[in-house]
């Protein structure tokens, strides 16, 4: 286990404009999921598992939004 | 800041017997207290309350400041437990709980990787981020650069096992000294470490403004160190509040104080029974009397129940006897002896009566110099010899005696050996008696701690006759009252003394010294030398 990643800051917006967990997952789950979701899907699910992990380190964010994604829009292929 | 104070404390073993009773002390902010007491004595039963592992029988223990506990076991650990699971233990609660639940949800992530699962591990970094863990990690980074000169990363799997006893100390105190608890309770830290490892253990000690309360049987650690001592003994503790240059006399000014209250005691009871006697007599004549009588009586079971002051601590029964004998005058000679592969050769003459003291780097042959002047076999070049009458007797680590694992006391004393005849059980019982060793006769001597061990050796080499005494840290198990035991049965041995030593205050009471470098030079020195690094080897 390695959790060296910086803490979260307290009082952070839940969706900063620009976020790196949000821009990072969305690039990468919307080339993995093209042809079976639509892109604006996509966005979206990325976004509000953004927001429902709010509070949780902001170094681990990018790791935490795009497993969480997966299973989300895992879940609409379905 | 932090403080413990230790109230009416009473702990029974469960055998019955009362270990501890009626504890009293407070270690106060930025104190540094030793805590002190013959091998048994409950020094580490009592840390062990402290640190709320045991719960007392009665009393209570109050602390704040959080505590950091450093276990007796650390240095000899050698199953799996890695540097990180190490660290993790060594930190404050908050922190291992957070470390857990981290660790838990990871799991629980290995096998469902579901919605629930992710968000309970999310919670559990958010909840490891809350507790301070993120800068527990860059602190713990520091640590293991400063113990073993790697990051964090490149060694937290590493196993403890693979690690020295004296790297697995400097690993838990450097977590400790730089860790948040404000109160450390070290049992035996310097324990495993070399002169330059104790030297930075006082080091750090002294310049701490945590307060620490630490066992240890190294005299000059305590010294330097420590600002009071507390004394197991006795049933009970009490405090010394000046250092140990001071700690024998106040000791001894207690005992006679204690000794003189019990007796002045004893004299007024035994003079208010022989007053209850005579007026009871008188009562039979004179009825005037009997009220007297009544009166004395209810005096005598007042004075009774009030019972008497504490008796002195009956002291440790060590009376070593090493007696030895006339020899010629030239004891051991050596000319260009190399112990295989060790060393450089070289020439040593040692004269009857000669105190040597062997120091030097870990691996450089000091032992084996010995085991060799001991008779044994050990490969080298060049020649030695021991002089007209000299009888060497041999004292080794505890751990080098395989052979008496099983076998009791009583049973060894018996049997005798070469050069050492057996004796019946009624003087084998009388020698066990003058080491302190009556309880332990029929035990097997594994069973026995390592100062009991060390104090059997002595034994036999008493009876063995010898006239040059090869003693392989001899002190390292010892308690205090112990060690003190051997230096007076040293100073009165007639015979010739090489010892090898890591104990600098022993040290200090040989004539010369062999040092063994860490270059494979072999040199003599009339001061002792320390700073011998460790002999670089191939792993």
């Amino acid at each position: 286990m390695t959790l060296a990643v910086p803490p979260s800051t307290p009082g952070s917006p839940s969706e900063l404009p620009g976020d790196p967990a949000v821009e990072q997952a969305v690039d990468r789950l919307r080339g993995e999921y093209a042809g079976r979701i639509r892109p604006q899907l996509v966005v979206r699910v990325v976004r509000d598992c953004r927001r429902d992990l709010g509070g949780s380190p902001v170094g681990a964010m990018p790791e935490l939004v795009e497993r969480l994604a997966r299973v989300r829009l895992g879940r609409h292929i379905a | 800041m932090g403080y413990v104070d230790v109230s009416a404390v009473r702990h029974t073993l469960s055998d019955g017997r009362v270990l501890l009773d009626d504890v009293n002390f407070r270690v106060g902010e930025g104190a540094r207290a030793a805590l002190v007491g013959e091998n048994g004595a409950g020094k580490t039963t009592l840390l062990r309350i402290i640190a709320g592992d045991l719960v007392p029988e009665a009393g209570s223990i109050a602390r704040t400041g959080g505590l950091g506990v450093m276990r007796q076991f650390i240095g000899s650990v050698r199953d799996d437990t890695t540097v990180q699971r190490l660290l993790v233990d060594l930190s404050p609660p908050a922190v291992r709980a957070a470390w857990d639940a981290v660790e838990a949800a990871e799991l629980a992530l290995m096998e469902t990787d579901d919605e629930p699962a992710q968000m309970a591990y999310a919670d559990a970094l958010a909840q490891w981020g809350d507790a301070g863990g993120y800068d527990v990690e860059v602190t713990w980074d520091t640590v293991t650069v400063a113990a073993l000169g790697v990051p964090y990363d490149r060694c937290k799997y590493r196993s403890l096992s693979t690690l020295s006893g004296g790297e697995q100390k400097r690993l838990a105190l450097e977590a400790l000294l730089r860790g948040p608890d404000q109160v450390l309770l070290l049992d035996e830290p310097d324990n495993y470490l070399d002169v330059p490892g104790k030297r930075w253990l006082e080091e750090r000690l002294l310049e701490t403004r945590k307060t620490v309360l630490f066992i240890s049987h190294d005299r000059e650690l305590l010294a330097r160190v420590a600002d009071r001592v507390i004394t197991v003994e006795g049933g009970t503790a009490w405090v010394h509040g000046g250092g140990f240059a001071s700690y024998h006399e106040a000791r001894s000014s207690r005992h006679e104080r204690m000794a003189e209250l019990r007796r002045r005691w004893d004299e007024e009871h035994d003079r208010l029974v022989e007053l209850v006697r005579t007026l009871q007599q008188q009562a039979k004549n004179s009825p005037a009397m009997a009220s007297k009588y009544s009166a004395m009586q209810t005096r005598l079971a007042k004075f009774e129940a009030a019972g008497p002051p504490p008796d002195r601590p009956e002291e440790q029964k060590v009376a070593m006897r090493l007696r030895g004998g006339r020899t010629g005058v030239r004891a051991v000679m050596a000319e260009q002896l190399e112990l295989t592969g060790l060393m450089q050769p070289f020439d040593a003459e040692l004269w009857f009566g000669d105190r040597v003291g062997v120091l030097g780097a870990n691996g450089a042959g000091k032992s084996h110099f010995l085991r060799l002047l001991a008779g044994r076999d050990v490969a080298h070049t060049g020649s030695w010899r021991l002089g007209a009458r000299v009888v060497p007797g041999f004292f080794a680590q505890t751990h080098a005696h395989p052979e008496w694992q099983e076998r009791t006391p009583v049973d060894l004393l018996w049997h005798g050996e070469p050069g050492r005849p057996g004796v019946d059980r009624g003087r084998a019982m009388a020698a066990l008696r003058r080491y302190g060793l009556t309880d332990q006769a029929d035990q097997p001597f594994r069973t026995l701690s390592g100062g009991q061990q060390a104090r059997f050796q002595i034994l036999l080499l008493e009876l063995g006759g010898a006239t040059l005494l090869l003693l392989d840290e001899p002190t390292d198990n010892l308690d205090v009252l112990s060690a003190e035991a051997l230096e007076e049965a040293l100073a009165a041995f007639e015979g010739t003394v090489l010892a090898v030593t890591h104990d600098r205050w022993f040290a200090r009471s040989f004539d010369r010294f062999l040092v063994f470098g860490a270059d494979g030079r072999v040199y003599e020195s009339a001061e002792p030398v320390f700073d011998e690094a460790r002999v670089a080897r191939a792993r």
